[in-house]
């Protein structure tokens, strides 16, 4: 191989100008700038985790501890550590103002709060300002959306339990805020020991304590903490420090960035279409300069070498657009961004993005170049008098090569995203509809071709030909459906489960779900609670139990993490009740209920849970419950449903295993709609120490984070469709001359312009229709798949964004086709006919 | 060493189209001998020029054997046919074929550099004087006139000093005078460098400067008496 000449034929080929070219480089530089985009800006959030992680912990490190406070000599150990520390408390409650009764996450601070940064306050008050109070009351800070909900301004009080507070000020922003999570119900930030006789903190009760610490500058975390856990073993405390300050923020972050990238690649896989389409009518174009190279003696080999490098460069310069797209917009727009994160992000030239970008546009670009490529090497001399690129398959070495390409881009995507099983995903569903997309265009080609020559279209000349081009061969048909088809299918998925998910939390939920979830409720309180429930007609059932929350340490002796991997049911604390009898209702599904009073600590535990983290009957368990380590065996799988929203405990221990435990009762009150409101206030008069969860609120806050993902994916989609529209127009483009000619001869026998064109429109409406409709089946099933197998939810096909999405495809053909069609419309026959000549 | 250039036995060439397969030529049994001068003519349609693809390896016969300069080309693939091509034979065609994206001397330089010639673009220069375009040397095929054209495309198949130089209707897109000034160097070639020529025209006057002619119909030789006498018959078609 003579690579020095390939690359002198490639150069004088260049010459020609990069014309036909357009399509290509916008379908890798989008591809690519969206990757290289999503990447600056997750290493700018990373950077910035990093960065501020001290501020975002509230402190060097932090240990926390569950519906406890830490014990003097805990206290003491980890005030020997830090030069500085402080106790925050944080819990769910009511605020309580004449009628209005509003679910809020109270953070009550001491007076060290914050160790670092600085909490803001609407006017600038000071923190400690705030807290001063007025009127002989204590001050209190809340959210905004909070304060207007129940009515309150500057001045006003409120109640916490039995405390009664001086709302003093607005709270903009707490530094660490970040590190919260997901919480179901807006601030109020208090002092502690101002809440001293609220009746909140009391034994049982659900709070958080957490002690930040400032470390001496020497300290070394990782030591601290095998110490710390050392030195106060079964105290289930939880360490965490500046390291890795927001571990459940970078991991959102990662994951978000995962699936962006992933959903990129899905972009590139349908720019990868209008490369291999601008490639192919490239080297179309170029069939008889290489059927001269072959006449002047050059083999397949010199041949591909001498346009692998043109399109090398080709693809050099598309990435590096994408490139300079992908990393300048974020740069330019840095404050912007910055700003509208939640996070803190440092927008900076970040490499390591950009080289992944950079290695997936390349490989793509390559990937879907090839077969056109490897087709242009078998161009024989005679194509000079015969035309035409070779049909059929590349040779095996190139099929080989491909293979190797697409195993590198899939397994790099595995690798550099961090989520192989995300990631094989993707590849599979991309690969999936893009065989599907093609065969389906195979079929509407095959299909369109046969309903043409019907003899039901006699006469209709418009339809007839429109069909006939949609059915010819070489038409832009697989083209068009592959292009539109892939964004829509997703954009269909999204659509499907979103609508399903939206329909079975805000109709089929509400129906089975309990008004109210009612928490913190002291044993001394049950049964006047249950009392004043049951004299109420509008409440139709209540369920109760005993409440306590503990952490799973140890399964078998096993570190729980380690035994049961990343399940739910060891990460964070778990609900837990306890009972001698079988509850009424409750199905054992194996084992035996222990007998009542028996002294051995037993668990019964959920079935389907058990099943997946493969727990066996005669396992132990350890349960770490408010700083005790419990010990118990396994005894029964029980099956819990916890589709209804109603009570489940995935533990439920016999009475002697949690004996003296100190514990709560939790109720969940089933009542009609109109009767909620009484019972609301009734309790929360009667008990103000009880926290009221309102279902319908919290499903209304879980649908807005549903919907906001909805969101995040459809514009993902979108970036997909617009690419996808940039294919179209490519196909459009490159399908003007023969619009033209079609044109020039049916004018010629004697179409008119008006015909012309609704044949032209009508072809682009059923290209679109075919890939809207293709793309809503294969949506359909994706959407049937997730919901059914990953969400364990009820599926119903749903038309309305079904039929969207079919009207979308539609609109977006006939756009990008009718831009083209002036011009085949506007040319006179003769001058077209010419130039054919 | 046998004089033979080109020997055919037996050749068909059968094309597939969407009415099924077509057969272009049927049975050519032909050889062509060093030096000698070859003019192939018949109606349109006869299969004169896939005849001469098949004479320079740009297509492949579906049966029988086409022996060129001493080598079995039915035996080589596509990529050993190009290289059988190199600095062996010269092909001037009638659309000319000259790359639109070089230079005159670029295009007359290719095949020589694909061969790996050493001097390629000093030999260029010298086969662009020879046609009288030194100084258009560097103009593209876009900025020359169809005569033009094609003396570039004459000293590319020249350049490399062929065995064997096809020429197919070389003067079919030139006005008349063009045509003849052509034809004058196409032989003026021949006779410098002592290739063997096969040439395919409609023009009786320009067969009628070939050793032989020999005449196709309908992808047979024609062998009727009347075929025969316009040219001096030095040699005899074969069948």
């Amino acid at each position: 191989m003579n690579w020095a000449l390939a690359a002198r034929i490639a150069r004088r080929e260049l010459r020609g100008g990069l014309r036909g070219f357009g399509v290509f480089l916008a379908c890798l530089a989008l591809g690519v700038a969206a990757i290289a985009g999503v990447g600056m800006v997750r290493s700018a959030i990373q950077a910035g985790l990093t960065d501020q992680g001290a501020v975002l912990l509230g402190g060097d490190a932090q240990v926390e501890f569950t519906y406890r406070f830490a014990s003097p000599a805990e206290r003491a150990y980890l005030d020997s550590l830090a030069t500085e520390t402080s106790e925050i408390v944080d819990f769910r409650s009511m605020a309580v103002a004449g009628d209005a009764r509003v679910l809020t996450q109270v953070k009550a601070v001491d007076a060290a709060y914050p160790l670092l940064g600085a909490v803001q306050l609407q006017d600038d008050v000071p923190l400690a300002t705030a807290f001063v109070g007025s009127g002989g009351l204590p001050g209190a800070v809340m959210d905004g959306v909070l304060a207007d909900q129940m009515g309150l301004a500057i001045g006003d009080t409120f109640a916490l339990g039995s405390q009664e507070f001086a709302l003093t000020a607005r709270l903009l922003r707490e530094p660490d805020s970040a590190t919260g999570g997901f919480a179901l119900a807006p601030r109020t930030m208090v002092l502690t020991a101002d809440l001293a006789r609220a009746g909140l903190l009391e034994p049982g009760t659900l709070f958080d304590t957490s002690y930040r610490m400032i470390l001496p500058a020497a300290a070394d975390l990782a030591t601290l903490e095998t110490d710390t856990k050392a030195q106060l073993p079964d105290s289930g405390l939880r360490w965490s420090d500046r390291r890795q300050a927001a571990p459940g923020v970078e991991r959102f972050v990662d994951r978000i960035g995962a699936f962006l990238v992933l959903v990129g690649l899905a972009g590139l896989a349908v720019g990868g279409v209008g490369v291999a389409a601008a490639v192919r009518s490239y080297l179309e174009a170029k069939i008889s300069t290489i059927a001269t190279l072959r006449t002047l003696g050059a083999d397949g080999g010199l041949i591909f070498a001498a346009y692998l490098l043109q399109i090398g460069l080709l693809v050099g310069v598309g990435v590096l657009l994408g490139l300079a797209l992908g990393v300048g917009v974020p740069l330019l727009l840095a404050g912007i961004i910055e700003s509208a994160l939640p996070f803190p992000a440092q927008i900076a030239f970040y490499p390591q993005p950009v080289i992944e970008a950079a290695f997936y546009g390349v490989i793509s670009a390559f990937l879907f170049a090839l077969w056109p490529l490897a087709r242009a090497e078998q161009v024989r001399a005679a194509a000079l008098y015969r035309g035409g690129l070779a049909g059929g398959w590349p040779r095996t070495q190139y099929l080989a090569l491909m293979t190797v390409l697409a195993a590198v881009l899939i397994g790099g995507s595995a690798w550099l995203s961090g989520t192989a099983k995300l990631a094989f995903g993707t590849a599979g569903g991309v690969v999936a509809s893009l065989i599907v997309l093609g065969l389906a265009s195979w079929g509407l080609a095959a299909l369109a071709r046969r309903v043409a020559r019907s003899k039901l279209l006699k006469g209709r000349v418009a339809v007839r030909l429109a069909l006939a081009s949609i059915g010819a061969p070489r038409a832009e048909t697989m083209q068009v459906v592959l292009a539109l088809g892939l964004g829509l299918t997703v954009l269909a998925a999204v659509g499907q489960i979103d609508s399903n998910l939206r329909s079975a939390i805000e109709r089929d939920l509400p129906t089975r779900a309990p008004a109210y979830f009612f928490v913190d409720i002291q044993p001394d309180q049950i049964d006047g609670f249950l009392a004043k429930l049951g004299a109420n007609p509008g409440v139709s059932k209540v369920e109760s139990a005993p409440m306590l929350r503990g952490v799973i340490t140890e399964i078998n002796g096993i570190d729980a993490r380690v035994a049961a991997g990343d399940h739910w049911v060891v990460q964070g604390d778990r609900g837990v009740t306890y009972a001698d009898a079988l509850p009424a209702g409750t199905k054992v599904t194996a084992g035996q209920w222990w007998a009542v009073a028996e002294a051995r600590p037993q668990i019964s535990f959920a079935a389907e849970e058990a099943a997946e983290i493969g727990l066996a009957l005669g396992d132990t368990m350890t349960v770490n419950i408010l700083g005790r380590a419990i010990t118990a065996e396994v005894t029964s799988f029980r099956e819990v449903d916890f589709s209804n929203a109603g009570m489940g405990f995935v533990m439920t221990m016999n009475k002697a295993a949690l004996a003296g435990a100190p514990h709560t009762y939790i109720s969940t009150v089933y009542a009609d709609a109109d009767a909620e409101p009484a019972v609301l206030r009734d309790i929360s008069k009667a008990y103000p120490n009880v926290t009221a969860i309102g279902v319908k609120a919290a499903i209304g806050r879980v649908t807005e984070a549903l919907g906001a993902i909805a969101q995040a994916t459809t514009l993902a989609a979108m970036a997909t469709l617009i690419t996808g529209f940039v294919v179209l127009i490519g196909a459009a483009a490159s399908g003007e001359r023969a619009r033209v000619y079609e044109a020039a001869v049916l004018k010629v026998i004697g179409a008119s312009r008006g015909r012309i064109l609704a044949s032209f429109a009508l072809r682009s409406v059923l290209m679109g229709a075919a890939a809207g409709v293709v793309a809503t089946i294969a949506g359909g099933i994706a959407g049937w798949a997730v919901l059914t197998f990953v969400m364990e939810s009820d599926y119903a096909f749903e038309p309305v964004s079904a039929l969207a999405i079919v009207l979308g495809g539609i609109v977006a053909t006939l756009l990008a086709g009718l831009v083209f069609v002036l011009r085949p419309l506007s040319v006179r026959p003769a001058q077209a006919l010419r130039s054919q000549e | 060493m046998t004089d033979t250039i080109l020997a055919l036995d037996d050749v068909w060439l059968s094309l597939a189209g969407n009415a099924g397969s077509i057969d272009i030529l049927k049975g050519i049994s032909l050889t062509v001998t060093r030096g000698e001068t070859l003019g192939l003519v018949g109606p349109s349609g006869s299969g004169k020029s896939s005849l001469l693809m098949l004479m320079g390896g740009l297509e492949r016969a579906s049966r029988g054997r086409v022996m060129a300069l001493g080598s079995d080309m039915t035996a080589l693939d596509e990529d050993g046919l190009a290289r059988f091509r190199r600095g062996k034979m010269g092909v001037v065609f009638q659309s000319f074929h000259l790359i639109p994206t070089m230079t005159a001397l670029e295009n007359v330089a290719l095949p020589m550099e694909i061969a790996g010639v050493a001097d390629a673009f000093a030999r260029a220069e010298d086969e662009l004087e020879a046609v009288g375009l030194a100084q258009r040397r560097h103009h593209y095929p876009s900025q020359m006139s169809g005569g033009e054209q094609q003396r570039v495309a004459l000293a590319r198949a020249a350049a490399p000093r062929p065995t064997l130089l096809l020429a197919d209707e070389p003067t079919g897109n030139l006005d008349s005078v063009n045509g003849a000034a052509i034809m004058d160097l196409i032989f003026g070639l021949r006779d410098r460098h002592g290739a063997t020529l096969v040439l395919v025209t409609h023009a009786p006057e320009l067969a009628a400067r070939c050793d032989r002619i020999v005449r196709l119909v309908d992808g047979r030789i024609d062998t009727t008496p009347q075929a025969m006498p316009a040219a001096r018959m030095k040699f005899g078609a074969e069948v």
